[in-house]
């Protein structure tokens, strides 16, 4: 193990000698050596805390205690000044619905500090509050010293233990932990202070200074996690599904996982480094315990340490050795303690608590679920024309085309350049008479020119980020010389929100959506090209402290004028780079500026699982790479890959050669048609699992434990992924592949979609590949609903018939459900929606109403073709109830697709009305 | 009489619904199937049962537009949505005949001017197909009436190219002969000066000896400045003398082979020396793309916005971001997105430099005669227009080529001449004559200089000759041409079977040399321009139309620095092309289906 972590790191620093040194300037950001309160944190010992919890209470339904140090003990090495007495820190703990445990450790404001820390604000859903389980008591016992009992869910208890302080989770029965914080000793909170002769607070990196008016203020401590063989989440980095150790024995060199917005020019396809976004929610999972949760609601810089095994060999604390167990170290620059434990035990059960804390993704229109072109840039009205009529020509399906930056006056947002978009409004329509929508970008950097209408009014109103000295901060980006708008206070989101009705953009029509960009936010001249951490937000909050959140105010507000112009009727469609807690319930986001390399494909989709585990389930990848020219086979792959992916746009750099799927020959188009009409194929059972998400926080697209928990083969598999529970898809990563390797899950039979061959799970099978497609399997048991028809875009599916796939299981039966709205509006919320869910058993296949009986949709949709996959019958026929009719089974095909020849048991022509009950039953 | 009469009505109706039938098939069951393909349906109305056409099953007539695709191909649903490979014939009355992907049938959106892609009755579509059909008609009939004109001047076009392509291969071949003639008596008087030389430079030695003794000392020294001198005159006098060569190596008897060694030889001789420094820099830059002199001034200019500017620099060239000024790290920074400009400026300053020593030209022999003012010609640029001219390759060609093409006197004259030197002036008998000896030196240095201008004179027209002119040599005319084209602040310009260049005042970036014809003679590339940082060479490809005149439009950067235009030229404009035309307008529904 040893020897493959040294491997790693070799082959990591040969790849940075070699290969793209000139292109990531890792010299321009910081590493954990140059950020004090990183190598501080990292460099304590465990057992550093000497903190114990005193006058525990039950206050207003929480358990409310003081964390102080007893004078028994030496003074704390770390404070510079000798007569620095720290003040005691008030421990307040909640319990929530579900297996949630809440915990924050702030200053005491009986002692004035000088400032209220920062807590993030308009992240934890309202509705949250309201799971609170009031607590009435505590008992007392006894657990390595004094501790107190807390009930949290049934067969779980969470313990705050005295002396040392501790707080943790176990399961009451058994006594086994879950998941644990400081039971190394490694919390440390850096209490503000009055600055005093001879303090140094600034610091420095390369030319920036940072004044640092309130000092040191970082927070640091350890979280165990039990019955853990990985641990997963924390995006945004370029890396592997499963968090490898960065420090213990055998980690040499290593940084921790960094989480801290930035805009990285092309960033590698494996590195802790942080990238655009930031979500500090880590899941734990084994094949012992199960999953569990630990999430900190902080938005400052952040450093994370998964500590390799042996890590505490010198420490002498001593744990359970029956649990296996992955420690992790968590560092951030200020802000509180506002911690969340979640106990699982499923994978399922630990998203479902985070999402009860932070929100579900927000219910996509369903023409966001389907394909969109996007170019940097697609030049001009006659360049937009010629790009959507080039997809009818082909017979290429797609439904969203992309303006980025250039399309502007001068990169003033809500502006058009005029002499290349000399029409918007009939540009729009054009496209929409065609079923296709338009997304302009709009980006936080406004052009401080005092004849654009956005700048005057920011300006006047003092809308804008100041600087450490009170001005309006004034940085560079795409127009030069610009200013940020102050999204953390909801009156300037407010305002912002407004510039999105059709009066105030001129040139925007109901079919135009948005894609916000740069939002980290990115500032070509700051430091590590952000904002100066000593930047000031409305009330007096620094940059330091909600650096990571300022992208998600800008989306949210960004959401909120979407919804605003259409007075709440129209779901908004936002795509943003810079993320948070919280993103899901505002929009989809995308991973940057990747790289048009076969490392960049495989690593998408790690990238894309991570975010669909910590609530971000609507993300996708630039399709064929940002940078650079992909070859072809590269780019017909990531069609093929991404074509399952929840999100699915291509894009491309503005010096990369076209690369639109009919400019690689007749061969090449039809491989990118198929891929393309496979995901349309498949937008029916996208949209239920889009329902599912919104309603429960499980992702669309999953890794493999999700769905087999107990499979350990597949903990950290992050080559395939699931869709819902019934496909399995297994990217290809390599060039010219004939084969690929497949872990198929045991105790079912997975259908191969290409042939309809049956495969048994419980085993890897390896499967030929052609350039046709990847290999996708359907599980037994699972009923898939599709619709095998192609057309120009979502909308003209509407009224298309649909196919059911149903791969029995070894009884003989399947389940599957289907969910169809209109598609645009929020009436599903008062339910008109159609929820249908279809079981097969004892040859009979049953529709079963899961909506309201209510429910105002409906929709003349009917069932064309339902397919029969390891279901053996001689019946030549079927018999439909109610209507009592007979209809032909037959041999047909699985996929209709030239080339593509199976031959599958198929109920022909049903022809039921997916809105009604009805069965059929084979004779 | 009624009864009977009724009876047989009734007969007749039976007997003719079994002959319709069984023959004429009602064109709502062959909804969607083109004319030309209801045949293959017809099998379904005899036997019951046909194949897909791709064979892979076979369908019954109740299947036949049944909205349930049966075959892979769509052959059992032409006329629905169901098959996703299917086709949609619409008849499109008043107008052509249109066939349309079978996902457009009822989509809610009119595809058909007839409006029979949308039966479902939830569109409904207004029929204009006449009013399409007309407007359609008006352009076929204006296309037909360009390509008549266009076929007209292309046949008078391919009968000159014959002839003059006839003339340039007799002159070739004439050349050639007078070549073969003058290499001989340029080697006869190579060898006699060289024999007279000789024998001077006996004399002179005897003389030398004589006179070496009494001034040794203090002439050695005053004599080796003098020959230095002398060296440097000879050398300027090989730079004003462009085209003349001095040490023209007749050993070289193979004329191809000799003439390119010529050209280069000839390049570095013309080189002044002061300038061969950055003669060489610039050949250099022209490989590598880098200047490093420019590279140390950091340039900042946005691509799309002058004014406000993105940093940039060699990308190579590292750089210490942190000693630039706020703004300036902001530009710097952001241009890593936005790639690096100063390889354009660069390139353009190179560029300049060349325009201004245009007979420094380092590239093949033949460029140099394409050289011209372009100021002068951009002056007859109307805006916004393209315009043609000539680039006379013979323009820089002495009297001694229309001498050669007027008449043989010179060379009767030269043949004469020569023979009389070598009669009167005997190398053998000292002393020499040194009058005559100054007379065979002039006499081979005339000589060696017409062979050379018939050398590359020769090059030139093999090369033009080694040209693909077409199948007819229909772009013969164009050789020697230039078409502009003014868009904005560019003007384009291509010269076909040259180069295409991109002029935006004096700087010019060359977006390609002339590679070859494209898609059967529909397209010329111009391939391996200027190089685009971060991205390819600079590329064009000039799709050709039918026009009576040759004009460049539609200039345009699909990709970046992948460039396209269109020229139209009656070479497109093809008999078969316009029979086709015609063919097509004789399909049209004529006025009276109107009625």
């Amino acid at each position: 193990m040893k020897s493959i972590v040294v491997l790693h790191h070799l082959l990591l620093f040969f790849f940075l000698l070699f290969s793209h040194v000139s292109s990531w300037k890792k010299e321009e950001f910081r590493n954990c050596n140059q950020t004090p309160f990183c190598k501080r944190a990292r460099s304590r010992k465990p057992q550093h805390c000497n903190l114990i919890a005193t006058d525990v209470t039950i206050n207003d339904g929480d358990l409310v205690a003081k964390l102080i140090t007893p004078n028994r003990f030496e003074q704390n090495p770390d404070q510079n000044s000798t007569d620095f007495q720290p003040n005691p820190l008030i421990l307040s703990l909640s319990v929530y619905q579900d297996g949630i445990l809440r915990f924050k450790i702030d200053e005491d404001p009986v002692y004035n500090p000088p400032k209220k820390r920062f807590q993030v604000p308009d992240v934890v859903v309202s509705e949250f509050e309201s799971k609170k389980l009031w607590l009435q008591r505590y008992t007392k016992g006894v657990i390595d010293g004094e501790s107190f009992f807390v009930y949290l869910f049934d067969g779980y208890e969470a313990v705050v233990r005295s002396d040392p302080f501790e707080v943790f989770v176990r399961e009451q029965s058994s006594g086994k932990r879950v998941v644990s914080f400081n039971t190394h000793g490694l919390f440390d909170f850096e209490q503000l202070r009055v600055k005093k002769e001879g303090d140094e607070w600034e610091e420095r990196f390369r030319t920036h200074t940072d004044s640092r008016p309130f000092g040191p203020q970082s927070i640091s401590f350890d979280v165990s996690f039990y019955g853990a063989d990985f641990v997963y989440g924390i995006p945004e980095h370029a890396t592997s599904l499963v968090l490898k150790p960065t420090k213990g024995p055998g980690v040499e060199e290593s940084e921790p996982y960094r989480l801290f917005n930035l805009d990285v020019f092309e960033y590698l396809h494996e590195s802790p480094f942080g990238l655009y976004g930031s979500i500090p929610f880590m899941l734990s999972h084994g094949k012992s315990h199960g999953t569990s949760g630990f999430f900190w609601l902080n938005a400052a810089e952040m450093q994370i340490d998964v500590l390799g095994t042996g890590w505490d060999a010198e420490s002498s604390i001593v744990l359970p050795s029956d649990q296996k167990r992955i420690d992790t170290l968590w560092m951030s620059e200020a802000g509180i303690v506002d911690a969340f434990f979640f106990i699982g035990p499923k994978p399922k059960d630990v998203v479902k608590q985070y999402a009860s804390v932070t929100g579900t993704s927000a219910m996509p229109q369903l023409f966001a679920t389907g394909y969109h072109q996007c170019r940097w840039n697609y030049r001009d009205e006659e360049d937009v024309k010629n790009v959507d009529s080039k997809f009818d020509e082909h017979d290429i399906p797609y439904d969203v085309l992309w303006l980025d930056i250039e399309h502007t006056d001068g990169k003033r947002y809500f502006t058009w350049d005029r002499a290349l978009f000399p029409h918007p409004e009939e540009m729009q329509k054009d496209l929409f008479s065609r079923g296709r929508r338009m997304v302009t970008i709009v980006d936080p950097h406004i052009k401080r020119d005092d004849n654009y209408h956005i700048h005057k009014e920011a300006s006047k109103n003092g809308y804008y980020v100041k600087d450490a000295s009170g001005k309006d901060f004034d940085g560079w980006c795409w127009p030069g010389s610009s200013s940020y708008i102050d999204m953390v206070n909801p009156e300037i989101r407010s305002w912002w929100a407004d510039k999105f009705a059709y009066s105030e953009y001129v040139g925007s029509t109901p079919s135009l959506y948005i894609w916000n960009d740069m939002n980290e936010p990115s500032v070509f001249n700051g430091p590590e090209v952000t904002m100066p951490r000593d930047a000031l937000h409305y009330g007096k909050v620094e940059h330091r402290e909600l650096h990571n959140a300022y992208g998600y105010y800008f989306h949210m507000a960004t959401s909120e004028g979407l919804l605003k112009r259409e007075g709440g009727k129209d779901r908004p469609f936002v795509l943003s780079r810079a993320f948070f807690p919280g993103t899901q319930r505002y929009g989809t986001v995308w991973t940057g500026d990747n790289i048009a390399e076969w490392e960049h494909l495989r690593v998408s989709v790690p990238m894309i699982l991570t975010l669909g585990l910590t609530g971000i389930t609507f993300s996708g990848a630039d399709v064929g790479g940002f940078f650079g020219n992909p070859d072809t086979e590269l780019l017909v792959r990531w069609y093929q890959v991404a074509a399952y992916l929840p999100f699915f746009r291509g894009h491309a750099h503005h010096d990369t050669k076209r690369r639109e799927p009919w400019l690689f020959g007749e061969r090449n188009t039809e491989l990118m048609r198929d891929a393309i009409r496979v995901r349309y194929t498949y937008l029916p059972y996208f949209y239920t699992l889009f329902r599912e998400a919104n309603v429960t926080g499980v992702p669309v697209a999953r890794p493999l434990w999700m769905e087999f928990p107990y499979v350990e083969a597949t903990f950290n598999n992050d080559e395939a992924f699931m869709v819902g529970t019934g496909l399995l898809v297994q990217g290809v990563y390599a060039q010219r592949a004939r084969d690929a390797t497949v872990y198929l899950p045991s105790d079912h039979t997975w259908y191969d979609l290409r042939s309809g061959t049956a495969y048994k799970g419980g085993k890897t099978q390896k499967v030929e590949v052609t350039d046709a497609d990847i290999p996708v399997f359907q599980r037994s048991g699972t009923i898939i609903p599709r619709k095998d028809r192609f057309r120009r875009s979502t909308v003209q599916m509407e009224n298309d018939p649909y196919t059911l796939v149903i791969a029995v299981d070894g009884s003989g039966s399947a389940e599957g459900e289907l969910y169809i709205d209109d598609g645009k509006s929020y009436e599903f919320k008062e339910g008109a929606y159609i929820h249908r869910r279809f079981i097969f058993s004892n040859g009979m296949l049953t529709s079963v109403n899961l909506a309201p009986s209510t429910s105002k949709f409906e929709s003349d949709c009917t069932i064309e073709r339902i397919i029969l996959l390891g279901h053996t019958t001689k019946s030549k026929t079927a018999r439909i109830e109610p209507s009592n009719q007979v209809t032909d089974i037959e041999l047909g095909p699985l996929q209709i697709r030239s080339g593509v020849r199976s031959s599958v048991l198929t109920i022909r022509k049903p022809n039921v009305r997916v809105s009604d009950d009805w069965n059929i039953k084979l004779l | 009489m009624k009864k009977m009469n009724a009876s047989i009505f009734t007969f007749f109706v039976i007997i003719s619904t079994i002959i319709l039938r069984s023959t004429a098939i009602s064109s709502n069951d062959l909804l969607g199937v083109a004319p030309e393909d209801e045949m293959y349906y017809k099998g379904l109305w005899s036997s019951g049962t046909i194949k897909c056409k791709d064979g892979s099953r076979t369908f019954t007539k109740s299947q036949l537009n049944d909205d349930f695709c049966d075959c892979f191909d769509g052959t059992d649903e032409p006329g629905t949505a169901a098959c996703p490979t299917g086709k949609f014939y619409c008849r499109n009355a008043g107008h052509s005949a249109l066939t349309i992907f079978s996902s457009r049938i009822n989509d809610g959106i009119c595809d058909c001017c007839d409006g029979s892609d949308e039966y479902d009755g939830k569109t409904r579509c207004n029929n204009t197909c006449w009013e399409a059909g007309k407007v359609a008609r008006d352009k076929l009939m204006e296309k037909i009436a360009l390509y008549r004109d266009g076929v007209a001047i292309r046949k008078h076009e391919v009968e000159q190219a014959k002839v003059s392509a006839a003339k340039d291969e007799a002159e070739l071949s004439n050349l050639k002969n007078e070549e073969k003639i003058l290499k001989g008596i340029v080697q006869q008087l190579k060898e006699h000066k060289e024999r007279i030389e000789e024998a001077v430079e006996k004399e002179r030695i005897q003389k030398e000896k004589e006179e070496k003794q009494k001034k040794e000392a203090e002439e050695s020294e005053s004599k080796e400045h003098k020959d230095e001198e002398k060296n440097d005159a000879e050398e300027q006098e090989h730079v004003k003398n462009h085209n003349v060569e001095e040490q023209e190596p007749v050993e070289n008897n193979d004329n191809e082979a000799a003439v390119l060694d010529d050209s280069s030889s000839r390049q570095n001789t013309k080189e002044d020396p002061a300038e061969v420094v950055q003669n060489a820099h610039a050949s250099l830059d022209n490989g590598e793309k880098h200047d490093p002199k420019d590279e140390e001034v950091p340039e900042f200019v946005h691509e799309s916005e002058p004014n406000t500017g993105v940093g940039s620099k060699g990308e190579d060239a590292p750089k210490d971001i942190d000693a630039l000024s706020k703004e300036d790290l902001g530009r710097e920074i952001g241009s890593r997105w936005t790639g690096k400009k100063t390889e354009q400026q660069n390139h353009d300053a190179k560029n300049d430099y060349d325009e201004e020593n245009n007979e420094y030209d380092t590239e093949t022999d033949e460029d140099q005669y394409y050289d011209h003012d372009t100021e002068a010609h951009r002056d007859d640029v109307i805006d916004d227009s393209s315009s043609s001219y000539n680039y006379d390759p013979d323009d820089d060609m002495d009297m001694l080529d229309t001498e050669t093409e007027s008449s043989p006197s010179w060379f009767e004259k030269i043949q004469k001449t020569v023979r009389n030197i070598l009669q009167t002036v005997n190398p053998f008998q000292p002393p020499v004559d040194i009058s005559e000896a100054e007379n065979v030196r002039k006499e081979y240095d005339e000589a060696n200089t017409k062979l050379s201008k018939l050398k590359s004179r020769i090059s030139r027209l093999t090369k033009k000759l080694a040209h693909d002119f077409g199948p007819e040599k229909e772009f013969y005319s164009l050789y020697g041409q230039c078409f502009e084209s003014k868009q904005n602040k560019y003007v384009y310009k291509v010269c076909p079977f040259k180069q295409a260049t991109q002029e935006e005042g004096y700087s010019t970036t060359r977006l390609g040399k002339w590679e070859k014809f494209e898609e059967s003679y529909n397209v010329m590339l111009f391939s391996n321009g200027d190089n685009c940082w971060n991205g390819p060479d600079r590329s064009l490809k000039v799709r050709l139309r039918c026009g009576v005149k040759v004009e460049l439009a539609d200039v345009d950067e699909p990709s970046r620095c992948e460039y396209a235009a269109t020229l139209t030229t009656p070479a497109l404009c093809l008999e078969g092309k316009l029979k086709e035309l015609e063919d097509e307008l004789e399909k049209q529904p004529q006025p009276h289906d109107e009625l």
